[in-house]
């Protein structure tokens, strides 16, 4: 790893880059799923879900190259690859979304109802929470696909750890390849137990529980 | 700059369709490439994943396997094969690339399959006097092909998608008008190649979530009972 010792500032820089890039459409993207979820009518989830399957099917590069056609942006830079990146998090976001959302028992609902919680209440006290399993799961196989998805964004010229790969690649050096594969796994493992962790800190009594147990 | 009728032009332009770098002949490349290495990739990783389910040792591994192949990048993966094996080797490498992204999803298809079928139906099975390779062939194979067949599904999104990177590393396939749009500017070429790949993976995961709800369907409305 002489390679990854010599140029430590700038694989830092690509690495801050790359989370930066991943972050990004993972929280526009579950707010996107979130919403789809929760304001559209049951009668259309069936369209909605078929059509976020096809979507996923969709190679990522090539929906980097085509939103410019779709929408008009530029073929170069971030703004395709966070849009599209997004579209993807909200594809998968959306099934375990609707998932844990649906998980939630509808006796509890009940019995928080009769009990006189308004809507909005009812939804950040006892819906909610008791999604957040469901949720952290579905954002953890999501975090997964984009951090490593996102290194495709360097064929269009986004800096990233991608370009570790082009680099590498043109200018023969292995080690600038397994720096870059190296440095994605270690931010996708960095951000599987943040919010695994997250997830344990917003669930305090599934932990409890478990010591009673 | 670019506009429909210049995208349109493209697509219809024989030209663009023949050849060595034609649409068809690409669109050939792209699909054996990604079918080789599903084929490779089922038949080493079914056995495996029938053995892993139906023994239940191993289980770990199969889980390790699927969450961490996750996290790595296959451009990465494809990239550092060719680099490592050499580039006079490189078909060879990609397809070793493509197989090792396809293999996780198959095997968790196949494990997963088996691992869900009741516990009362696999002894059953062996109750009655079943050989091993019966009850694989009679009970598992049939109840978890739904599961397997989804298995391939992912796989084959996976690797499409891989593929479309392989001119990086001088193979052919569909990518090969985006790359080369992308380095001279041509979008129409870049947007039409676009377009051809688009067709081809979500035709492909429409089929195969067809067979998925088929081999459901021919479970639950099956002869059997009646």
């Amino acid at each position: 790893m002489e390679w990854a010792a010599k140029n430590l500032d700038f694989v830092l820089e690509l690495s801050f880059n790359h989370l930066l890039i991943s972050l990004a459409p993972l929280v526009l993207g579950s707010v996107f799923a979130f919403a789809l979820v929760r304001f559209t009518p049951v009668k259309l989830t069936g369209t909605i879900g078929t059509t976020f399957s096809a979507i996923y099917a969709v190679p990522s590069l090539a929906i980097f190259v085509a939103l410019p056609a779709i929408i008009g942006t530029s073929y170069l830079g971030p703004t395709n690859v966070v849009i599209a990146l997004s579209v993807y998090v909200a594809a998968s976001m959306f099934f375990s979304t609707r998932d844990a959302f649906s998980q939630v028992p509808k006796p509890t609902v009940f019995i928080a109802r009769a009990q006189g919680l308004s809507p909005l209440q009812l939804f950040v006290h006892v819906e909610l929470p008791l999604a957040i399993p469901g949720l952290i799961a579905g954002l953890r196989v999501a975090a997964a696909s984009t951090v490593s998805m996102a290194s495709i964004g360097a064929i269009v010229g986004v800096r990233n750890l991608g370009y570790l790969f082009l680099d590498g690649f043109q200018r023969k050096i292995p080690e600038e390849i397994l720096t870059g594969l190296l440095a994605i796994f270690l931010i996708g493992i960095a951000m599987d137990i943040g919010l695994w962790a997250l997830g344990k800190a917003l669930t305090p009594w599934t932990s409890r529980s478990a010591q009673r147990v | 700059m670019f506009s429909i009728g210049e995208l349109f032009d493209w697509l219809t332009d024989p030209e663009n369709w023949t050849g060595r770098y034609g649409l068809a002949n690409l669109f050939v490349e792209h699909l054996t490439l990604t079918l080789v290495s599903l084929a490779i990739a089922g038949l080493l990783a079914i056995p495996i994943g029938i053995a892993i389910g139906q023994s239940g040792r191993g289980e770990t591994l199969v889980i390790a396997i699927s969450s961490a192949s996750r996290a790595i990048p296959t451009m990465g993966l494809m990239f550092a094969l060719v680099m490592l094996m050499g580039v006079e080797f490189r078909q060879f490498a990609v397809v070793l690339a493509l197989v090792g992204i396809a293999i996780p999803p198959i095997l968790a298809g196949a494990y997963s399959g088996i691992k869900s079928i009741p516990i009362v139906i696999r002894e059953g099975a062996r109750a009655q006097g079943m050989t091993t390779l019966q009850q694989i062939r009679h009970v598992g194979l049939p109840l978890s092909a739904p599961s397997m067949v989804g298995g391939f599904k992912i796989a084959y999104l996976q690797v499409v998608s891989t593929v479309v990177l392989a001119p990086l590393v001088g193979l052919g396939g569909l990518g090969f008008g985006v790359i080369q749009g992308l380095a001279l500017r041509d979008f129409a070429q870049l947007t039409g190649s676009a377009l051809v790949i688009v067709l081809l993976s979500i035709t492909g995961e429409r089929l195969l979530a067809r067979a998925q709800r088929t081999s459901h369907r021919r479970l639950t409305h099956s002869k059997i009972g009646r």
